[in-house]
C-alpha cells in the first residue's frame, strides 16, 4: 500500500482497498437480468449490504430487519409463518418469498410491484404491516451512525450515505445470493455428487411433462404471473397482479415462484395456505377451481388441474428435494452470525 | 451535476472573454448560455388554486376542495427557431411541483444561447429512468417520498397526487377523493409528454436569463378530454381504464401564459 500510495498520482488510493466481487453465472443458468455494470458488487458494498439486511434500524421500531422474515436456513423465507409479520405484530397477507437468484429475475414480489431489484427494498420498508418506515428516515438513522459513515465511505466512491448508495448496497448483497449447487445442478452439469436415484429421475421426467411450462429453465420459474386456480380466500380477497396493473384480466394472478430450495420454504403459495409439498400436489391434482382468469394450462380437455397419481406425486417431491442447495443454505457469506 | 455546472461555467467564461460584451446586445448574436426558469402557476378553472377552500362547481356539478396537488415534471426540452432541440441533461431533469410546499418554480441553468419557440416536458417518470434502478433515481427518490409521491405498496412513483373532498347533487356530505396516477408496474406506462408552443420566443444567453410562466388548471384533471365523475368513483389509484384517462387529462392542464425575456421570475 505504501508503494502504491507513493506513486499514485491521485489522492484516492483508499478506494483501492475495496475490491470487486466476482459474479459467476452458473453454466446451466440464463444471463442475469440485473445490470452488474451499473452497480458492480464489491467486497465492502456487499458487506455493507449484508449489515443493512440484518439491521433492525430499517424498521420503525428498530427490531424488524430484512433477515427477520428472510431466514437463511429456510432459504430466506419465514418458516412457520403463513404471512409475513412485521412491526407491532401486524400481519401481512402474503407469504415471505425466497430471495435466491434475484439477479436473474425481472419482476419482484408476488404481484410484480417493482421490476427493478434495487427498488424492491422500498416495499417492505415502507409497508405499514412490515417495517413501517420511510426510506428517508432510514437514511437519516444511518447518517447519524459513526460505523455506517465509515462503511459507506469504504463501499462507495462518493462515500455518501443516501438512498442511492443504501439501495445499491442492499442490491449487491442480494445479487450475490446465487443458489446453483444443488444435487440437481450437479446432475445437469455432470459434476460429482450429481447421481439421481431412479425415483428422482422419474420425478424429473414427470416434472418436465407436467410442471415445467411454468416452472421453466434452471431458475424453475418463467417469471410470469398466472392464476393457478387456488380458491380465493374470502377473508383476504387478495386479487394479486390486479393490484399493480389495475386490470381485471390479472385478477388472482401471482408470480410463478422458483422451486429452488422448495423443500425448505414451507408454507407454500402466495398466502402460505399449504404446509407440505404433498398438499400442493394434491391441490394441482384435484383442488384447482375454474375462473375467468384461470391459466389455460390448468384446464385442458375439460379437466381442471394436473392429473397425478400418488406414486407420481412422491416421485415429483423426490425430484424437488434434489433442488435443495445446502451450500447456499449454509453459506457463511450470507449468514447473520 | 457539479461537473456539468463547472463545465458550463468554464465555457461561459471562455466565451465571455472571447467576445465583446460592452453593448446592449439587441442585435448582437446571442452567445454562451443562460438560465430559463419555468413558473408553474397552479389554478383551478380560471381562479387561483387555494388549498382547503371550495371551488365553484365543475360541469359535473361537483364542488371540489383541494387539499393536495403535487405532480412530477421531467425530461425538459426546448426547440429553437431553427427547429433544433436542446435536451436538458436527463439526470437533472426531474422535478416535483407541489402546491403544499409552494415549490412551483423550476430552474434550468446552462441552456445554450438562442431563441426558443417550443417547450416540451414529461409528466411523471419514464420507464427508462425507472429501470436504471437506484443509480437512475439518485436523490429524486427521497424527494418524491418527502412529497408523498411514492406508493408504499409498490416501489413506484405517483406522477400526480391530487386529493381533497367534494360534494355533488348525489353526494351531499363532503366526501374525500384521492387521485394517485402513475405507471402500473411493468404492465401500464402512464408517463406522458406535453408540447407547448410559446407565444413569443424565449431568449437566453450569457447576459439574458428568462422565464416562462405557465398557468395550470387543475380542474382539467377531472374534466377535459375525458370526463371523470368523482360521484361514481372517488378513489382512483390503479384503475386500468380511468388512470390512463387522468394521465391524458393531466397533459391538458398546462397553458403558456407569457414569457419574460431578460428577467428570471423569482
Amino acid at each position: 500500500m505504501v508503494f502504491l500510495g507513493s506513486c499514485s498520482s491521485d489522492d484516492e488510493e483508499y478506494v483501492a482497498i475495496d475490491e470487486p466481487l466476482e459474479f459467476t453465472v452458473p453454466s446451466n443458468f440464463p444471463e442475469p437480468s440485473y445490470d452488474l455494470e451499473a452497480n458492480p458488487p464489491t467486497k465492502f458494498g456487499f458487506e455493507l449490504g449484508k449489515k443493512l439486511f440484518y439491521d433492525g434500524q430499517l424498521s420503525a421500531n428498530g427490531f424488524i430487519s430484512c433477515g427477520f422474515c428472510h431466514e437463511q436456513r429456510h432459504a430466506f423465507t419465514h418458516h412457520g409463518h403463513q404471512f409475513s409479520h412485521g412491526i407491532d405484530d401486524l400481519e401481512g397477507t402474503r407469504n415471505t418469498p425466497a430471495i435466491q437468484n434475484a439477479a436473474f429475475m425481472t419482476e419482484f414480489t408476488w404481484d410484480g410491484a417493482t421490476s427493478h431489484l434495487d427498488l424492491f427494498p422500498i416495499i417492505p420498508i415502507t409497508n405499514e404491516v412490515e417495517m413501517g418506515e420511510t426510506v428517508t428516515n432510514v437514511v437519516n438513522k444511518l447518517k447519524a451512525d459513526k460505523e455506517y459513515q465509515k462503511d459507506f465511505s469504504l463501499a462507495f466512491e462518493d462515500g455518501e450515505i443516501n438512498t442511492e448508495n443504501f439501495l445499491k448496497a442492499l442490491a449487491q448483497f442480494m445479487v450475490m445470493m446465487v443458489s446453483a449447487d444443488s444435487k440437481y445442478d450437479k446432475y445437469v452439469r455432470n459434476e460429482a455428487g450429481g447421481d439421481l436415484t431412479d425415483q428422482e429421475k422419474e420425478g424429473m421426467e414427470l416434472f418436465e411433462q407436467k410442471c415445467s411450462s411454468c416452472h421453466s429453465t434452471d431458475l424453475f420459474t418463467d417469471g410470469s404471473f398466472r392464476n393457478n386456480g387456488l380458491p380465493p380466500n374470502p377473508q383476504l380477497n387478495d386479487v394479486g397482479r390486479e393490484e399493480v396493473s389495475g386490470s381485471a384480466d390479472d385478477r388472482y394472478k401471482f408470480k410463478v415462484p422458483s422451486l429452488r430450495n422448495v423443500e425448505k420454504t414451507a408454507p407454500y403459495m402466495h398466502d402460505g395456505r399449504f404446509g407440505t409439498l404433498m398438499a400442493v400436489l394434491d391441490f394441482y391434482d384435484s383442488g384447482v377451481v375454474d375462473s375467468s382468469t384461470l391459466d389455460p394450462l390448468l384446464k385442458q380437455e375439460e379437466r381442471l388441474g394436473i392429473a397425478l397419481s400418488l406414486s407420481e406425486k412422491e416421485a415429483i417431491i423426490a425430484f424437488l428435494n434434489t433442488l435443495t442447495d445446502n451450500t447456499y443454505l449454509n453459506d457463511e457469506r450470507f449468514s447473520e452470525y | 451535476m457539479k461537473k456539468y455546472s463547472l463545465y458550463t461555467l468554464a465555457l461561459s467564461i471562455l466565451l465571455f472573454v472571447s467576445c465583446s460584451s460592452d453593448d446592449d446586445g439587441t442585435t448582437e448574436e446571442l452567445t454562451g448560455s443562460g438560465e430559463i426558469s419555468i413558473k408553474y402557476d397552479n389554478g383551478f378553472n380560471g381562479n387561483d388554486l387555494i388549498l382547503n377552500t371550495p371551488n365553484s362547481a365543475n360541469e359535473n356539478g361537483e364542488v371540489i376542495t383541494v387539499t393536495r396537488f403535487n405532480y412530477i415534471v421531467s425530461n425538459f426540452r426546448l426547440v429553437n427557431e431553427e427547429g433544433e432541440e436542446f435536451v436538458y441533461p436527463k439526470d437533472e431533469s426531474y422535478f416535483i411541483v407541489s402546491q403544499e410546499t409552494e415549490e412551483d418554480n423550476i430552474v434550468l441553468p446552462g441552456i445554450p444561447a438562442g431563441k426558443y419557440t417550443t417547450l416540451k416536458f414529461g409528466i411523471g417518470v419514464d420507464q427508462e429512468k425507472y429501470l436504471q434502478g437506484s443509480e437512475g433515481q439518485g436523490d429524486f427518490l427521497a424527494e418524491a417520498e418527502a412529497n408523498n409521491m411514492m406508493w408504499s405498496w409498490q416501489a413506484g412513483y405517483k406522477f400526480l397526487n391530487f386529493e381533497g373532498s367534494f360534494t355533488s347533487e348525489s353526494v351531499t356530505e363532503p366526501t374525500d377523493f384521492k387521485i394517485h396516477m402513475g405507471s402500473h408496474g411493468s404492465s401500464l406506462d402512464n408517463y406522458k409528454e406535453v408540447t407547448l408552443e410559446l407565444p413569443t420566443s424565449v431568449i437566453v444567453s450569457d447576459e439574458i436569463d428568462s422565464s416562462i410562466h405557465l398557468k395550470i388548471d387543475a380542474s382539467k384533471i377531472l374534466v377535459s378530454s375525458n370526463n371523470i365523475k368523482l360521484s361514481e368513483k372517488s378513489v382512483i389509484m390503479v384503475d386500468e381504464e380511468k388512470s390512463p384517462q387522468i394521465a391524458v387529462n393531466t397533459t391538458e392542464m398546462f397553458v403558456v401564459d407569457h414569457v419574460h425575456n431578460g428577467e428570471s421570475h423569482d
